[in-house]
């Protein structure tokens, strides 16, 4: 009888341990700095609060992560989720029937109501939804010195055309209009503001959402090039090869006006102990006011066939999805919530104006390079960009006759 | 007798095992990738030359390709003849020749990524050795090679230079300790100059040495894709871009693998093609 005990006792502790093992989700991601593992972590006590057992797979580096997870899929132990930037690659793994369908979770937290329809439209391949889009980091942002601006007794420029007409006056107060480090990243940020700032949002949609290799080689498009011509002569010479976040301590330095980055921006300031609205400001770049330049990061989840293991997905899905833990993560990552009915009004000042233009309505969202072409399309603009901006001898003209040829070799 | 063999045998064959898979197994599987439409995933469907049309159409590629080229040369020539110069110099017996051996050799202990690094702080414009002329009076110096879309290249070989030297110093200086004392004697007693012993004897003497000495430095210069990245980035726009570089940006940011395969093979072939007939007619001289 005791015997008999023991054993019921046993098999009731194995059943308690695989039922524990069923909740395990390892997550692979590559947030490591610490804003990042502060936001991530939002996800890690929130699913262990919902009774499972969250598995921490951080990768140093975006091309590490990728490695891993296709390493892991391909040996056929794969994580119950990872982090990817949202865009072909992730739907490329999709269409070869590696990651599973979220539809049920999807329909059922009414997704298509809630996210950009740009989004949607990206995590849904032939018809099933295969993401979670967690964040919309804005790319269309001007970071500025209050410091340099006031001893100006300058405002921020509100155009191009005006940042033009008064970049020697600020050169000659001693200070670099603009900084700008010349790296593939960065010169992309520049186009996209002076693209939606110059060329105007239509014809950036044009380019971007249609791939219309037309409107790549219009007026609207060459105009863009040329300010960004313009703009390299107030640039400093020790920019080549510059990381973005040593441009930007030249503005937390009050060296420079202002640099046009991301609102990942946000987190470096803050390590220097700099406030928004102090020290520092922000404000959309010149031109883009009701534009938005959208970046994305996704969740994307593995095929699995044991029903514990889909459990564990459908939980992990649901709660990267919540309104509630999606502000409450992108407080710490420095963006905004991709659901667009999520309350805000707990995020910063720079998230506060963010947060309008993405409601002003689909016009307003754009997509930046991930979200709207392939790797390599994106690759061969970052090229052109990146050489037009080293090479003051090559025209505005041949640079949009060039972006012309590959958006009309992009494909759909 | 036999056991031994079989132990060498048996020792070997993993190398062996490895250089097949690996080096050769991994060289012809690229090559034949190099055909496909392969993307972010291999595939294995022929799609005729499609990515070298695609390959030599880029103008980036174009860009890194010759730079390889002008890099390989320019960097085989400077560190070879630098090197030499070193050991030539030590040899003749200088004072505190240990320390100058020691200085010379440090930076081959420095790697590619921390070289590069360095360097491009000292040659930035703004915080590097032109602020720091500037700083001393000569306000109107200018050294901003790094900056330059036509000259960056340059300051890489610069810095291969300066990494690379001190290694085909100590390779040469040991060559030129176990030059046969009585070949000095002579020529001493004919009254030949030392610069014409090094040039005319001594240096043709050492002629399998340097052969190795190119190897090496051959290999630095087609593997040179962490002091590229550490240094300009490729830049100023990809002014400076040298093909391994232009692989790794393809295969793994870009998820092309078919244009990463025709260029690795692009690479490959023009690397055996400039290497062979030069090692063939140096280990057929040897064989003479």
């Amino acid at each position: 009888m005791a015997r008999h005990r023991i054993l019921f006792l046993a098999s009731v502790a194995t059943l308690l341990v695989h039922q524990a093992s069923a909740q395990d989700a390892q997550v692979m991601h590559w947030w490591t700095s610490g804003g990042e593992s502060r936001a991530v972590s939002v996800f890690a006590k929130e699913y262990e609060k919902r009774g499972g057992k969250w598995i921490d797979g951080a990768s140093v580096g975006p091309q590490a992560e990728h490695a891993a997870v296709l390493n892991a899929i391909a040996g056929g132990n794969p994580p119950a989720a990872f982090q990817w930037n949202i865009g072909v690659a992730v739907r490329q793994l999709a269409e070869q029937g590696l990651l599973a369908n979220l539809d049920d979770v999807a329909s059922a937290g009414d997704w298509k109501r809630h996210l950009p329809p740009l989004l949607v439209k990206n995590i849904t391949v032939d018809g099933h939804v295969i993401a979670v889009p967690v964040n919309l980091h804005g790319a269309n942002w001007m970071f500025y010195s209050t410091k340099v601006f006031s001893a100006l007794n300058m405002a921020p420029p509100k155009t191009w055309d005006e940042f033009l007409a008064e970049a020697d006056k600020i050169k000659a107060a001693g200070y670099l209009p603009i900084a700008m480090g010349g790296n593939a990243q960065q010169t992309g940020w520049l186009f996209y503001a002076t693209l939606a700032g110059v060329g105007g949002k239509e014809a950036y949609r044009k380019v971007f959402v249609a791939h219309d290799g037309q409107a790549a080689g219009s007026d609207e498009v060459r105009r863009a090039f040329e300010t960004m011509g313009k703009i390299r002569q107030y640039a400093d010479a020790g920019g080549t090869n510059r990381k973005w976040n040593d441009t930007l301590a030249l503005v937390e330095t009050n060296k420079a006006a202002f640099m046009i980055a991301g609102d990942w921006a946000k987190g470096d300031f803050s390590a220097a102990g700099m406030t928004v609205g102090k020290e520092y400001g922000c404000l959309p770049a010149p031109g883009t006011q009701d534009a938005y330049v959208m970046t994305v990061d996704v969740f994307a989840f593995p095929k699995v066939t044991k029903p514990d293991q889909i459990a564990a997905q459908r939980k992990l899905a649901e709660l990267m999805m919540d309104p509630a833990v999606q502000v409450e993560f992108n407080k710490f990552k420095g963006s905004l919530p991709a659901r667009l009915d999520a309350d805000v009004g707990s995020l910063d000042a720079c998230a506060q104006v963010g947060q309008k233009v993405m409601a002003g309505g689909e016009a307003n969202q754009l997509p930046n390079f991930a979200l709207a072409f392939g790797p390599d399309t994106q690759g061969q603009i970052e090229d052109l960009l990146i050489h037009y901006w080293s090479t003051p001898g090559m025209s505005a003209v041949d640079a949009t006759k060039e972006f012309s040829t590959i958006i009309a070799n992009a494909g759909s | 007798m036999r056991i031994r063999n079989l132990a060498a045998k048996a020792v070997l064959s993993p190398t062996v095992l490895v250089m097949l898979v690996c080096f050769y197994g991994c060289a012809i599987w690229t090559a034949y990738l190099s055909v496909t439409r392969s993307a972010l995933l291999p595939s294995y469907q022929f799609a005729g030359l499609f990515q070298y049309v695609r390959l030599f159409g880029t103008p980036r590629w174009n860009v890194a390709w010759s730079n390889m080229f002008l890099f390989g040369v320019l960097d085989i020539l400077g560190t070879l003849g630098l090197g030499v110069l070193l050991a030539v110099l030590i040899d003749r017996q200088v004072h505190f020749q240990s320390v100058f051996r020691t200085i010379f050799l440090y930076p081959l202990s420095i790697s590619f990524i921390v070289t590069g690094l360095t360097w491009q702080w000292v040659l930035s414009p703004t915080i590097g050795f032109q602020n720091f002329v500037r700083g001393l009076g000569w306000s109107d110096f200018v050294f901003d090679w790094i900056t330059r879309p036509d000259r960056a290249i340059y300051t890489l070989v610069f810095a291969g230079v300066w990494h690379q030297s001190g290694l085909i110093m100590a390779i040469m200086l040991a060559g030129l300790r176990g030059v046969d004392r009585e070949i000095w004697r002579a020529t001493r007693v004919e009254a030949i100059p030392p610069w014409r012993v090094y040039l005319n004897i001594v240096l043709p003497m050492l002629r399998p040495l340097m052969v190795t000495c190119v190897v090496l430095i051959a290999i630095a210069v087609v593997k040179s894709y962490d002091l590229v990245v550490a240094m300009t980035g490729g830049g100023p726009g990809y002014a400076s871009d040298l093909p391994g570089k232009f692989v790794v940006d393809f295969a793994f940011e870009r998820a092309n693998i078919g244009q990463a395969s025709a260029a690795a093979a692009v690479m490959l072939g023009s690397v055996l093609t400039v290497l062979a007939p030069y090692l063939y007619l140096e280990l057929s001289r040897r064989d003479r």
